[in-house]
């Protein structure tokens, strides 16, 4: 490409109605960018509040999460996924996070399939927002991400497996026993009436 | 399928996001038969609403959108082949402005020469400088590799003046300088000018 092919190419792009490859646009506005923050953020900071127990903690990473979108968002090749990138970007860093403080130690989940508890929908129509995660604070943190994503609901268990990077066979199995527990945890929590 | 088993099925079914899922149909066809185990699965996917609405009716924090879009880093997606190519363009056109304006100048001033000064200022990567405006502390770790990688490298003086920095044959001012980029440094050397365009031959660098 010779020198004026070079100047004469920039000149079109800008003549075009598009940008010179140095200013993409979105230093003003990114459709596309602020439609997907609409779309998931709300699901994105239930997760991460599920996970932390924290509201800043869970706004903080839904925030990185996009940050690091803007940076490498684009280099994902199917479009379509990117409601699993952002679960599996905040997953990371909530890890990335527990690894920098001192993590909690939390009895082994050891619930069978004949320990089903008895619960009530009585009982569960009783929780409120806050009690619900704070006994989602009381199950390893292992049992717990999957279930939140089992209950947020839009994701495949499949989906679920991509996102925390574990086997179909293991998010199944740790589901069932995070369900268990939490019906247990609910049931002891909530005064009978 | 005993009933344990299809309890052990169904306690992950969520309804019908599950239907087409072959690994429920067994245990929803004993559920259908068997009056205790659809009562079980009705109690179940009740309190699995419940939680799902109350998880659902967590709010994140108003300005949390906004703040998110507000705070979007503007990403600078590198395409090397174009970059390459706007600083082959920067090159070449101060190549040929350098050897027009010095045939003119020969023809003007036979043996026209750059007086020696001494510049103090930030080390510059001129191709992400003229084509984005990008210098400073926060794009030190680009400018490094520019620099590094053979593209044009400069000097902002202090008083806001741009020099592209030349060097002797055999001396490569851009392996010198990769490691100051963004940073300050004192240069003497020949200042010439072409067109307008100003370029210093670096006779000395100080780094501080």
């Amino acid at each position: 490409m010779t020198l004026f092919a070079v100047f004469a190419d920039l000149r079109e792009q800008t003549a075009a109605g598009g940008l010179p490859f140095w200013d993409d646009g979105e230093m003003s506005f990114d459709p596309d960018f602020e439609n997907l923050v609409k779309l998931y953020y709300r699901d994105l900071y239930r997760f991460g509040l599920s996970l932390t127990g924290s509201d800043a903690d869970a706004a903080d990473l839904t925030q990185e999460t996009f940050y690091i979108w803007a940076n490498k968002g684009h280099q994902l090749e199917n479009p379509a996924s990117a409601k699993g990138w952002l679960f599996t970007t905040l997953h990371r860093e909530f890890l990335k996070i527990c690894r920098r403080r001192k993590r909690v130690a939390f009895e082994p989940i050891d619930e069978g399939a004949d320990n089903f508890p008895h619960v009530s929908t009585d009982v569960v129509n009783l929780i409120d927002a806050q009690k619900l995660l704070d006994v989602l604070g009381q199950i390893e943190e292992d049992f717990r991400a999957p279930l939140v994503l089992y209950y947020i609901e839009d994701l495949s268990y499949k989906e679920i497996g991509e996102v925390l990077a574990i086997p179909l066979g293991t998010v199944q199995s740790r589901i069932a026993r995070a369900k268990i527990r939490l019906f247990r945890l609910l049931t002891e929590a909530t005064p009978t009436r | 399928m005993n009933t344990t088993e299809a309890k052990e099925k169904l306690l992950l079914y969520r309804g019908s996001i599950d239907d087409v899922d072959p690994q429920f149909q067994e245990a929803l066809r004993l559920a259908r038969r068997d009056p205790e185990l659809a009562e079980w699965l009705r109690t179940q996917s009740q309190c699995d609403q419940a939680i799902r609405s109350t998880l659902r009716g967590i709010e994140p924090p108003r300005d949390l959108s906004e703040k998110i879009i507000r705070n979007r880093p503007i990403p600078f997606r590198r395409d090397w082949k174009q970059i390459l190519q706007l600083a082959a363009a920067i090159v070449i056109s101060a190549g040929i402005t350098a050897i027009s304006l010095e045939l003119w100048q020969r023809q003007r001033h036979p043996l026209g020469q750059g007086h020696e000064i001494i510049v103090r200022g930030e080390v510059l990567d001129m191709t992400c400088y003229i084509a984005y405006n990008l210098s400073g502390p926060e794009h030190a770790a680009c400018a490094r590799d520019c620099i590094r990688s053979g593209l044009p490298v400069g000097i902002k003086s202090e008083d806001g003046k741009v020099y592209l920095l030349t060097s002797r044959a055999a001396h490569s001012v851009n392996a010198e300088l990769a490691d100051y980029a963004a940073k300050i440094v004192t240069i003497r050397g020949k200042e010439a000018m072409r067109d307008g365009f100003a370029q210093l031959q670096v006779e000395e660098i100080r780094k501080f």
